[in-house]
Formats: C-alpha cells, sequence, structure tokens
C-alpha cells in the first residue's frame, strides 16, 4: 500500500500493519516524499496497488469522460483553422458527446475548453478530507478486526490533522463524534481489565482538555507561552503581552515560580480543578476556546499522554534535523516512536517537539516586532533570511507549515489593518544554502468561516510557468514548492500580477 | 470582497449543474433504448418525425412544442435539451422546423427561469445554435425578445451561463451592423467587459476566447460603423487581450483592431491613440500566421491615415517587420505587406527616407522581380507612389537597386491599370533623370533591359489611356532630337530602326 505523505497517512500505515498481521497478509510498505517518488514507486508496483478512498467525503471528482477521451486523437486538421482567415461571423455549438473522427479541430476546442473548466475547478483547491487513518480504521472495523490500538491511531490522525489546521471546526468535531462512539464501545469492555497494570494494558479515554500544547510533559509557563492560541491571543511578543501574561497567572492565583516548574511537580492543590480554573480566567483574556474535545492515552503505570502530544513528538521525530539523516529513517524512527514498547522515543520525540515550538514562537515574535510579515497586495509575505536562529528546522515543510500558521494567527491579532487580516500568506526560508534553494509554502487566510481551502497550488505552478523560474512542485501538499534563490523575485512579482 | 467566495460559489454550483445534466442525460438515452427498440415500420408521418428527431433523440419536434407550452417543469427541461440536441448534430441540424415549430419565444422565456440553471443553459445552447444560422435565423430568435435576456445572463454566477450567453450574442452582433447596434444599446458592452477581468483571473481561457470573438464582432462591419463610444469603452480592454499569450485570442483581437482601422482617419486616431502600435508591430513578427494576417492589415489600415498617424507607425517599428513579410511564403502576407509599403511611399519624403534607411528597398525590389502577381501588382504601386513623392536622390537610390528591370518586365502584364502605373512611373524616373541630366543613360537602360521595344508594342494596346502613355513616353524620351538619333518610324512602315544612344 502506499504511504503517499509522510504525515498524512502515517497513522494510517500502522494500522494497516496491525491488520495485515491479523491476516498474515503479506505487504511492503514503501514510504514516499513527493509526487516524483511515488510515480516510481506507483510504477514498480502497480499490479498490486488499491486505491482506498471513503465514500462521503465530497471529493467532487469529475467523471471519467469529462477528462479523457478514448478514441483515437484526431490528427489536427492543417489548414483553415490555422491560416489568416477571417474569424466566422457566426459559430454553431456542436453536440459534445457524439465525437466523430471527422470532428473539427474547433469543436474539440470547445470540448478541450470544458474539460479545462472542470479539470481546473477540481484541481483549483487543495483540501483535506477524512484522516485517512481514520479510514483505515473504519476498514478494520467493518472487517471486524478494530483493536484499541487502531482506535487510538485513528485519534492521532484526526488530530494532526487539528493541529496543523487542514480541516475546518466541524469537520473535527463530527470526526471527533465518530471516534468517541468507538473509544465508548472499546473501552467499556474493557472495563474490567483497567484496575490491571500490566504494561500492555491500555485505556483511551474522552476528555475535554487544556489545548495547551504538550502542557502535562512541560511547565504549565512554557506551554502557555509555545501555544499559538494564547501566544497569539495574549500577544506575548509584545511587553504588554508579557504583562497580561502575569496578570492571568495572577487572576489564577497562580504563583509563578510554580507554573514555571515540570507540571507534574506542580502542588497537587493548585492542580485539582486547574482546566476549569484556566478556562474561567482565559475567557476575561478573549481566549473563549482555551479547552478542545479530544482523547488520551493511558498505559503502564504512569503513562498519560493527549493526542496533540503524540501528534507533536512524531512530528518532530520525522523532521528532526539534529542528525542529518534521510527522511526515510526518520520515518521509521517515528513509526517506531508510536509502539508502545519505544517510550524513549517518545520522549526523545517530545524534547524535540518543545525545541520545535520554542524556535517556532521567537521566530514569530522576532517576525512580528521586526515588521517581517509585508503586504504585497493579494497576500501577505514574510521571507526567514539566511542566519535567522533556528531557519535550519523551517527548511523541513511541516515544520515551516506550522510556523505560517502561527505566523498568520499571530499577525492577525497583532495588526489593525481590516484588510490584512483577510489575506492569505505566503512564507519562504532557505532550504539548501549550498544548492541555493528556497522553500515556500502558501495558505489560506485566517478566517472563521475559513473552509482550510487553499489554492497556493495552482497560483504556483501558474506563476512558475509564466516566469520560467527552476522550481519543484514535489509535495503533495502542493502549495509547498521549493525553488532557486534567483528566481525569487520574478516568481513574486508574477504571483502577484496573477492574483491581483 | 475576496476573490474565495466567488470561486467557491461558481465551483459549487458549476459541479452540481454537471451531475445533475449527467443525470438528465441518462435519462434520455434509456428512453431512446425503448423507443428505437420498437421497431415498427414506420408511417409518412412516423417518416417525417424521423426526420426531425434522429436516433438520439427521443421526443418528436410535435412533443418538444407539448411539452415546452405545457405546466411541467421536467417535461421543459428535456424538450428543451432535445431541441438543442438536434440543433447541435453535424448534419443538416433542423433549424428552420424548430423556427416553423414556434417554440423560440419560449425558449427566450426560460433563459430566465433563474430557478433552472440546466434549462437555461440548455435553451441557451439551443438560441446560439439557430442565431448561428442565416439571417433571418438569426432574426428570428432576436424578435422573440433573447438580446435583453441574453444580456442578463452575461451577469450569471454561473460561468457555463454566462459564457454561452457570450457566444449566442457574438452570433447575433456578427449578423450584421443593425444588431450589433443593438446589442450596445441593449447594454452589451459593460457586462462583457466585467467577463474579461473575471475570465483572465480564473484563467479560463476558452472562456476568454469565447468573449474575444464577441468583441470583434461588435467591433465589426460598416455602414454604420459601431459607435464611437462604444469603439471607446472596448479598446482599452482589447488592449489588454493583446498581451495574452494565446493565439486565438490574439489573433481575433487583432481583427477586431482590424476592423476598427478600416475606416476614416477620426476612426483610425481613436485606435492609435490609445497606443496599440507598437504591441502591434510586434505581433506582425509573430510565428503564427493567424496573428500576422489580422496585426499586418490593422497597421496597413493605419497607414492610409495622415501622415502622422503613418508616422506614428513607423515610430512603432513597422519598418523592421515589414522586410520579413516582404518574403512571407504566404502570397496574402506578401501582397498586403507591399500594400502597406506602397501607402507609406506615398508619403513626404522624409518618410520615403525612412523606407530606404530601414532596407525595405532591396526586398521591394526583389518581390517585385519574383512575387506572386497579386504581391507584384502592389509592389508596383509602391514604386509608383515612391517615385512620384520622393526626391531626385531618393529616386536615383531607387533604380540603383534595381528596380527597372522587374519593373519593365511587368509591362508585359495583361491588366491595363498595371501597366499605365507602370509607365507613369518611368515618366517619373525620366524626370528625375531631367533634372540630373541623365536622361541618355536612362534611355540606355531602358533599351538595354528590353523596355524600349515593350513600350513600343504597348502602341498599340487597345487601352486608350495605355497607348496615348506609351506613345507620350516615346515620343517624349526616345526621339532622334532628344538622343540625336534618326526619327522614329511609326509602326506599319518599314521594320523598326535601330536606335542607339550616346553615352
Amino acid at each position: 500500500m502506499f504511504l503517499s505523505d509522510f504525515r498524512k497517512e502515517f497513522y494510517e500505515v500502522i494500522v494497516t500493519q496491525a491488520l495485515f498481521q491479523c491476516d498474515h497478509v503479506q505487504y511492503t510498505l514503501v514510504p514516499v516524499s513527493g509526487w516524483q517518488e511515488l510515480e516510481t514507486a506507483f510504477l514498480e508496483h502497480k499490479d498490486q496497488i488499491k486505491l482506498l478512498i471513503k465514500q462521503d467525503d465530497d471529493l467532487e471528482i469529475p467523471a471519467y469522460d469529462d477528462i479523457f477521451r478514448d478514441e483515437e486523437e484526431d490528427e489536427d486538421d492543417s489548414g483553415n483553422e490555422s491560416d489568416g482567415s477571417e474569424p466566422s461571423g457566426k459559430r454553431k455549438r456542436f453536440e459534445e458527446d457524439i465525437m466523430e473522427r471527422t470532428m473539427k479541430r474547433r469543436q474539440r476546442r470547445e470540448w478541450e475548453a470544458r474539460r479545462r473548466e472542470i479539470l481546473f475547478d477540481y484541481e483549483q483547491y487543495e483540501y483535506h478530507g477524512t484522516s485517512s487513518a481514520m479510514v483505515m480504521f473504519d476498514l478494520a472495523w467493518i472487517m471486524s478486526k478494530d483493536l484499541n490500538d487502531m482506535l487510538w491511531w485513528a485519534i492521532v490522525g484526526l488530530t494532526d490533522q487539528w493541529v496543523q489546521d487542514k480541516i475546518t471546526q466541524m469537520k473535527y468535531v463530527t470526526d471527533i463524534g465518530t471516534l468517541q462512539r468507538h473509544v465508548s464501545r472499546h473501552n467499556h469492555r474493557n472495563e474490567d481489565e483497567e484496575n490491571s497494570l500490566s504494561i500492555d494494558c491500555m485505556r483511551i479515554a474522552f476528555e475535554y482538555d487544556l489545548r495547551l500544547a504538550l502542557y502535562q510533559h512541560w511547565s504549565l509557563f512554557e506551554s502557555l507561552c509555545n501555544t499559538c492560541y494564547t501566544s497569539a491571543s495574549l500577544k506575548l511578543w509584545s511587553v504588554q503581552g508579557q504583562k497580561r501574561l502575569q496578570e492571568f497567572f495572577a487572576d489564577m492565583g497562580l504563583p509563578l515560580k510554580q507554573v514555571k516548574q515540570k507540571f507534574n511537580s506542580m502542588d497537587i492543590s493548585l492542580k485539582e480543578n486547574l482546566q476549569e480554573m484556566i478556562e474561567e480566567s482565559a475567557s476575561k483574556f478573549g481566549m473563549k476556546n482555551l479547552r478542545v474535545q479530544t482523547f488520551s492515552i493511558h498505559f503502564g503505570f504512569k503513562n498519560k499522554f493527549l493526542a496533540s502530544d503524540i501528534v507533536y513528538a512524531t512530528a518532530s521525530l520525522m523532521e528532526n534535523i539534529e542528525k542529518d539523516e534521510p527522511g526515510t529513517d526518520n520515518f521509521i524512527k517515528a513509526l517506531d516512536s508510536l509502539s508502545r514498547s519505544n517510550l524513549d522515543k517518545l520522549h526523545q520525540g517530545l524534547e524535540l517537539a518543545k525545541k520545535q515550538l520554542r524556535a517556532i514562537q521567537q521566530t514569530v515574535a522576532s517576525c512580528i516586532c521586526t515588521n517581517l510579515v509585508i503586504s504585497q497586495g493579494p497576500f501577505l509575505y514574510c521571507y526567514l533570511m539566511e542566519g535567522t536562529p533556528d531557519v535550519k528546522l523551517f527548511s523541513k515543510p511541516v515544520s515551516l507549515c506550522l510556523l505560517s500558521k502561527y505566523l498568520l494567527k499571530s499577525f492577525v491579532c497583532s495588526t489593525k489593518n481590516k484588510r490584512c487580516k483577510l489575506l492569505p500568506l505566503i512564507v519562504a526560508a532557505p532550504m539548501d544554502v549550498e544548492q541555493g534553494t528556497v522553500i515556500m509554502v502558501g495558505i489560506p487566510p485566517e478566517t472563521e468561516s475559513s473552509d482550510k481551502k487553499n489554492f497556493f497550488g495552482r497560483a504556483f505552478e501558474k506563476a512558475a510557468e509564466s516566469t520560467n523560474s527552476r522550481t519543484l512542485h514535489n509535495h503533495f501538499d502542493m502549495s509547498i514548492i521549493e525553488l532557486k534563490m534567483e528566481d525569487r523575485s520574478k516568481f513574486l512579482d508574477a504571483l502577484i500580477s496573477l492574483l491581483s | 470582497n475576496y476573490l474565495m467566495t466567488s470561486f467557491e460559489r461558481q465551483r459549487m454550483e458549476v459541479n452540481v449543474e454537471l451531475r445533475k445534466a449527467k443525470k438528465d442525460e441518462q435519462i434520455l438515452k434509456r428512453r431512446n433504448i425503448s423507443f428505437s427498440s420498437m421497431g415498427e415500420s414506420l408511417s409518412p408521418e412516423q417518416e417525417k418525425k424521423n426526420a426531425v428527431s434522429t436516433v438520439h433523440c427521443c421526443l418528436s419536434l410535435e412533443e418538444i412544442v407539448q411539452a415546452v407550452n405545457g405546466n411541467n417543469p421536467e417535461l421543459h427541461l428535456k424538450a428543451t435539451q432535445t431541441a438543442r440536441r438536434m440543433l447541435s448534430r453535424q448534419r443538416n441540424p433542423p433549424l428552420n422546423q424548430i423556427i416553423e415549430a414556434g417554440i423560440i419565444p419560449k425558449l427566450v422565456e426560460f433563459l430566465s427561469r433563474n430557478d433552472n440553471v440546466t434549462l437555461q443553459f440548455e435553451a441557451a445552447w439551443a438560441l446560439t445554435n439557430i442565431a448561428s444560422g442565416t439571417s433571418d435565423q438569426t432574426r428570428a430568435v432576436v424578435e422573440a425578445g433573447a438580446v435583453p435576456a441574453f444580456v442578463a445572463l452575461l451577469s450569471s454566477p454561473h460561468m457555463h451561463i454566462s459564457e454561452q450567453s457570450v457566444w449566442a450574442l457574438g452570433n447575433i452582433a456578427g449578423d450584421g451592423p443593425m444588431y450589433r447596434d443593438s446589442l450596445i444599446h441593449n447594454n452589451v458592452i459593460p457586462p462583457l467587459l466585467a467577463l474579461v477581468s473575471t475570465s483572465s483571473l480564473v484563467f479560463q481561457v476558452g472562456f476568454l476566447r469565447n468573449i474575444t470573438w464577441t468583441l470583434s464582432n461588435l467591433c465589426r462591419n460598416k455602414n454604420p460603423y459601431p459607435p464611437l463610444e462604444a469603439v471607446r469603452q472596448i479598446l482599452p480592454v482589447l488592449i489588454r487581450l493583446l498581451k495574452h499569450e494565446d493565439k486565438d485570442i490574439l489573433s481575433d483581437t487583432c481583427w477586431a483592431v482590424s476592423y476598427l482601422t478600416d475606416g476614416s482617419n477620426d476612426r483610425i486616431h481613436v485606435v492609435v491613440e490609445t497606443g496599440i502600435l507598437p504591441r502591434l508591430v510586434e505581433l506582425m513578427a509573430s510565428p503564427e500566421l493567424s496573428v500576422v494576417t489580422p496585426a499586418l492589415r490593422a497597421i496597413g489600415n493605419v497607414v492610409t491615415g495622415t501622415d502622422e498617424q503613418t508616422q506614428m507607425a513607423i515610430d512603432a517599428g513597422v519598418l523592421t517587420v515589414l522586410p520579413q513579410l516582404l518574403q512571407h511564403p504566404k502570397p496574402t502576407i506578401q501582397k498586403e505587406a507591399a500594400w502597406t509599403l506602397s501607402n507609406i511611399a506615398a508619403g513626404p519624403c522624409h518618410q520615403i527616407q525612412q523606407l530606404i534607411t530601414c532596407g525595405l528597398l532591396l526586398p521591394l525590389v526583389e518581390l517585385l522581380d519574383k512575387g506572386e502577381f497579386k504581391a507584384q501588382k502592389e509592389a508596383v504601386w509602391a514604386v509608383a507612389n515612391f517615385t512620384t513623392g520622393g526626391t531626385v536622390q531618393q529616386v536615383v537610390e531607387l533604380v540603383q537597386y534595381g528596380v527597372l528591370k522587374p519593373l519593365l518586365n511587368l509591362l508585359s502584364a495583361r491588366d491595363g491599370k498595371t501597366i499605365l502605373v507602370i509607365l507613369d512611373t518611368i515618366s517619373n524616373l525620366f524626370l528625375a533623370a531631367e533634372k540630373l541630366e541623365e536622361t541618355e543613360k536612362l534611355c540606355f537602360l531602358v533599351e538595354e533591359l528590353g523596355g524600349l521595344e515593350k513600350i513600343e508594342a504597348l502602341q498599340t494596346h487597345n487601352n486608350t489611356m495605355v497607348y496615348q502613355a506609351a506613345l507620350g513616353l516615346i515620343e517624349r524620351y526616345f526621339a532622334s532630337e532628344v538622343c540625336g538619333l534618326s526619327q522614329l518610324l511609326p509602326s506599319g512602315s518599314m521594320g523598326r530602326t535601330v536606335i542607339t544612344c550616346d553615352l
């Protein structure tokens, strides 16, 4: 089966692997990092490939006939169509589904125009459907081979989409509901076994917990500072923001010394009713959505993780730049970390994630304070220069995307310009200094009713075409591209005129 | 309004429509099978019906009329779709039968059914095809009130509807100046121009092509010309379209400009003052014949204007591109290039000088020598104009480029008009020679090149003006007094006298 994207279907692999193991099915695991590798691998394995799509998802895939014509291609009419004759005064529109061999080129053009329109609509936006991990879990469920483990992976898959802001709130909530039913079903049954403290036993629980990143494995203070939602709402890049943070803690009656300690070391008395307390204070400070529906996993003696913790940890492992290893190695490491017998890898991931989140936060703060986010007219733009601290981290697509999302959200909170608040954002960072390449990502605007649909893929393609820029559109997420440093200006200029 | 919202809407609606249309098609197809499987022998009436409805259509014309006049909306759609199908087939679509069935007013009514987009689309398509026929057929559509309905649909939120309306209106405008102006009075231009903006944004080349073609029809036709105000509104958009890369769009836009420049100098002025000329000249060098042809035509029109307008064309670089067009593989291009050249050569001598400095003389002479006849004729005019308006020095230069030989060769042409122009030209050459006191030299050249023979022979030409001109030349320049030779004997007596000239 295909793993078309380290992130998206990462969790799905686990489920499938387990499924295959159940049935003693032979399988080949082929991680691919982009379209090119996908093509190669596809050709190599094409006999064994099947495509899995969830039916309910409204994917709006065009009808076959609208896009492909199976008859032989007509020979181009040499002659009339390309000569210098005057355009006809009147033109008839011919039937589209009667394709005779003698069909004139002009009619063919009409069909092609329609096809282009359909394809354009289809390809215009990118967006994410149901998490493939969830799809795989569904499959497993239908096959009655679902296990709690698999359910957990489906949960992580969904949470990943939420963390990366790839799906709408509504979709998230709907899918949570679906998963919750499964959780009840599984974990109700296992209630008796709950008391056993075997290391193999795990329990999933529904939570309505704080959306503070990694807070149970960090300090409350750090978590608050490095979570986009709180940092943007409180505007922590500014002096007043820092003051507000202190007022916030004061309002909750939490001494600074305590909140800067590791969460597990905090006074138990302070942790009682923490969630409700924080929520109450938060809404006074304009943060009404500090809690979110999610799930947690418990196993062994004291291992408790929120789904988002796992998401951050595995993401950092996959894009780990600390050792210069090829992506596939990182992928395997990340895969390993999901297994409960590899806790040390998971903890490594958590530490890396903290570094990543700090780096993101600091970069965002610096960009906002030094006005690095500028409006180009139809979009906002930010370029991270070489030499910017942690810039190497952002040469990786997911990290860069996460940074971009946080940057945009923070920018929207910081700017008074009403128009700028509605613009999408493009962020670019050096990718490979030796090769002189830059990685660029485009994200849709930050609006409440956003459907998270991204048109940059198409726009990037067009801009590259019209300027002959040397770009690589290899990422499955077409709104992420690589391009040569020298082509950056003309590429951007083309984008600006394209989108104006 | 951020870009995305209208995008989203359009995108969703198009997809819904496609799916719905597909579903309806399925229904019709199924009915097809049941009908054609009946297979009885056909009564004459049935045969008549079938003549109209082929295997592909399931409703007969009668049934269509009934359905369309009834109250069942589903039947409205089915009938309209069937009609559209009939009207879209390749061979003998029954335009007149559909018109005579009297359903056009109903189809026009369906255009306003915003609640049923598929119906609107089918009706629009059907009407487009009826309007694509003869003038009478187009008239049937217009008289049923289609124009305001289509103009309104230009602003439809559904792209395929607005596109179809563009097409229909293009057909109507293309019928002639009357309907063209009627469209303009029905305010077709503003929504049409607005569509250019949105369709460029949405990268819809096909749509843009349609719009460009319709715009070209709005610029087309004379007696009368399109209203000047409309031309002024359209021109900026044409200029924008000229920057596009698609060759069909470029071609139709150039045609539009060629129509707009085909008129009085005031009309030319309105066009050239927009600064469009450099781009047009650029397009004259396009590798695409379909672009070169109208670009050349447009520029050719411009240089029929005032000296100032011609100068603007020269300043835009037309003389740099013209040489290659004079040698173009396509004869019509050669001809039009020569025609353009001839009009520039009819200008003041400083413009004639630019012809020389830009190296037009050599290709001109070559064209005169080896070009296609129609191109040669134009070249003759170019040379004639050159010798009329040029200074003595300029004329000398033309002769030095070897114009005399091919010019004289063309005296054997059948075309009296051309011969006259050549004789006139030769006369001009002699006038210049006189000023330099080199008449004898010219006589010698003419004779050496066999020109004298030809001119003599022309004295018996059946065209009065020709033989008078020939006679005049001979008398004036080849008579013995001038050259110091024995008198030329009239033909018919003792054969020819050999004439020699002192150098």
